[in-house]
């Protein structure tokens, strides 16, 4: 799915983070994360919501862009999902284009570029922290994205 | 069909549209680029009122700026109470603002729903339906059921800082998402401006009532999105077991929302089950309160005054007012148990400023190289009447103001910083002296100590009592003896008991003491005299 960003009014990303609150055993996660992508892709396709979604010891972070009005009732259903909490959103804000064009919601696994993503969570306390932790995730999962938009699926 | 297809040219269009306007029930207007109002017809002076200007009619629908976008209909409630729908539009020449009075459709739209027992703006049910639903749950087979009720925490900032649009569409996010996490046949209710009651049946309690307050404290704590916004609030919730913690609505209610307080006492975004010693500790503080509003008129309250040593001099440099309150149904009350109480009623500020007008008077009387020192809380320093009190006790006691000095503890420094200083810059610019109390507990800051010239340290008490056993407590003493010693401030070493302490303190390089070494606090009649029998000359 493509989405034409000059079409779009009011453009906006979000970022963060939270704490899985179910499966221990990976093979649940698994299961667990399978279904998340599914209701993912099929309703933000419907949508035009794009971005990507990464969990890595027990911590899904997650990048969301579309129109205002769409991330704020998506967010909010991410909200009342039990299987996660502790979210904190790390960044919020207007943006010219989109990162994940291509993507209703990408998983990002297989990549081991992801492996340190989280070492800074606990650390980042604060406004100003919290954006800049937002930043290193977002910039994290986009480099992680072209590595695997490039590779051939294994 | 576009717009100009319609017109009939055979007439003047503009004198059409002109009259057509003017005889507009609904108010229009249209406010320029330059926010000049261009327009407006009769029908919106008579609910706005003639005579306003561009910006006032904006500020008037609550837009601090104007809008990017089209918006509205919004309701804005006008100073007469009437209340307007009112929406704004693009136009090239600026904003086009069209309103009408809406106040007698939502008086009916009211009425309707108060029958209905329905909250209007959240669908949850209303205050009414809520008393209703729990005297049939009373009256019902299963008696046992649960109330939670739940309280937002930090919802007015976001009603006062986003606008009332902001905090509504909140409102709404928040009981959708409270809906969600109940079950069929519980009942949910808007019990006021961001309250809601939570009636739970049907379930093994007291467990199912700590699931629900546990998943509801996270699931409204989470943040929301409105309007572009992002959004942090928390809940708190106090929950009331039926029929254990009452057998009617007003008992169930009223022990619900003992545990609330509790709750919200606790820190907030967290929960509290009813307990019958609430109820207890909240009757004995309510007696307490109503003790103490009585004690200022009273005149319950007096200083004792606690001398303060000068260990070079070998002599009593001044004396340390402490509020003592001899009540005459209580006795003497320890100002532990009453100073936090008078903080969270507001009694703290005229209690404190009887403190500083009476200390000084009393001081006036003494020998003129005794000093006062007063305790002012971080509460009175935000009331902002603190400068003219003193100013004022001085005056009127004609004490020389270097023989006042106030006592402050870091708190006061905690929370805004830039205007304490220029408060204490104030005072000290009035030669009134000011010294760092109970310093070593808390932050111990030293950008607190750099904030500010302090006149004097003086160290806790907890240190100098502990310094006889640990070398951590007495290594403390003596940095902190250093550190005064090198900024050229007076270090009073607190709570000093016994000889050794005494010697300790001494030999640490502090420059005065205070403590029942020297002597207890006393009344005011008493100082003549202990003056007289010289302490600690030996
Ligand atoms: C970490 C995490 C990320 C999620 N991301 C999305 C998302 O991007 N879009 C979405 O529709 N649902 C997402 N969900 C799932 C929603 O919480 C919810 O379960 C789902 O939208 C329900 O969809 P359905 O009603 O179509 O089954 C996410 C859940 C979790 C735990």
């Amino acid at each position: 799915m493509t989405v034409d960003n000059a079409a779009e009014a009011k453009l906006y990303r979000l970022v963060y983070y939270s704490r899985n609150r179910v499966a221990q055993e990976t093979e649940a996660t698994a299961a667990e994360i399978d279904d998340i992508l599914a209701a993912s892709r099929r309703n933000n396709a419907r949508v035009g919501v794009t971005g990507a979604l990464i969990f890595n010891s027990g911590v899904f972070a997650q990048v969301l862009e579309g129109a205002l009005p769409d991330i704020e009732a998506t967010f909010e259903r991410i909200q009342r999902d039990q299987r996660h909490g502790d979210v904190e959103v790390l960044q919020f804000e207007p943006t010219a284009t989109r990162a994940f064009p291509t993507w209703s919601m990408g998983f990002i696994g297989r990549s081991q570029k992801g492996k340190h993503l989280f070492g800074h969570v606990t650390e980042a306390t604060g406004f100003e922290a919290k954006r800049l932790e937002g930043e290193r995730i977002f910039d994290i999962m986009r480099a992680i994205a072209i590595d695997e938009e490039r590779a051939p699926a294994a | 069909m576009s717009l100009t297809a319609s017109i009939d040219y055979s007439h003047d269009v503009e004198d059409v549209a002109l009259a057509a306007l003017l005889k507009l029930s609904r108010g229009v207007a249209v406010i320029g680029h330059d926010d000049r109002l261009l327009l407006k017809n009769p029908g919106f002076d008579a609910l706005f009122g003639a005579g306003l200007t561009g910006p006032a009619v904006l500020s008037m629908i609550g837009l601090r700026a104007r809008p990017a976008e089209d918006s509205g209909p919004f309701q804005v409630l006008l100073d007469d109470g009437r209340t307007a729908s009112v929406e704004v539009a693009r136009v090239p020449q600026g904003w086009l603002i069209t309103a009408e009075d809406v106040s007698a459709a939502l008086v009916e739209r009211e009425r309707a729903a108060g029958e209905a027992r329905v909250d209007i703006l959240t669908g949850l049910g209303n205050r009414l339906m809520f008393q209703e639903a729990m005297n049939a749950a009373l009256d019902g087979k299963d008696t046992r059921f649960a109330v939670l009720m739940l309280d937002l925490d930090r919802f007015k900032a976001v009603n006062d800082g986003l606008g009332h649009p902001v905090g509504d569409a909140l409102l709404v996010k928040i009981a959708q998402r409270l809906r969600g996490a109940l079950s069929p046949d519980d009942v949910a209710a808007r019990l006021g401006g961001d309250e809601f009651g939570v009636i739970q049946v049907g379930q093994s309690q007291p467990q199912a009532a700590a699931a629900l307050a546990e998943r509801l404290v996270d699931l409204l704590g989470r943040a929301y999105i409105v309007d572009g916004h992002l959004i942090n609030i928390g809940a708190s919730v106090g929950v009331a077991l039926a029929p254990e913690d009452g057998g009617s609505y007003a008992e169930i209610v009223r022990s619900a929302d003992l545990a609330l307080y509790r709750a919200k006492q606790g820190g907030r975004s967290t929960f509290r089950f009813f307990e019958s010693a609430m109820d207890e500790q909240m009757q004995a503080r309510r007696r307490l309160e109503i003790d103490l509003r009585r004690a200022l008129a009273l005149r319950e309250f007096t200083l004792f005054y606690q001398p303060q040593f000068n260990l070079a001099s070998r002599k009593v440099t001044g004396f340390e007012a402490l509020l003592r309150w001899r009540s005459e149904s209580r006795g003497m009350v320890p100002p532990a148990e009453f100073i936090p109480l008078a903080e969270e009623i507001g009694l703290i500020s005229p209690i404190g400023e009887w403190v500083i007008r009476t200390a000084c008077r009393e001081a006036a009387g003494w020998a003129d190289n005794l000093s006062v020192a007063v305790n002012v809380s971080a509460v009175q320093f935000r009331s902002r009447t603190l400068l003219s009190t003193i100013v004022s006790a001085l005056a009127e006691s004609g004490l020389a103001p270097n023989r006042l000095e106030l006592e402050i503890t870091e708190s006061v420094l905690l929370e805004d910083l830039g205007a304490a200083t220029s408060l204490l810059n104030s005072v000290r610019e009035m030669g009134v002296r000011v010294s760092m109390d109970d310093f070593g507990t808390g932050y111990s800051s030293l950008s607190y100590l750099r904030s500010f010239p302090f006149d004097k340290i003086k160290i806790d008490q907890s240190f100098v009592r502990a310094g006889d056993q640990d070398p951590g407590a007495a290594a403390i003493v003596r940095a902190i003896a250093a550190l005064g010693q090198s900024l050229g401030m007076t270090v009073t070493a607190e709570g000093v008991e016994t000889d050794d302490q005494f010697a300790n303190v001494l030999a640490v390089g502090c420059t005065d003491v205070q403590g029942y070494a020297i002597s207890r606090p006393m009344p005011a009649d008493q100082i003549a005299a202990f003056l007289t029998s010289s302490p600690r000359d030996a």
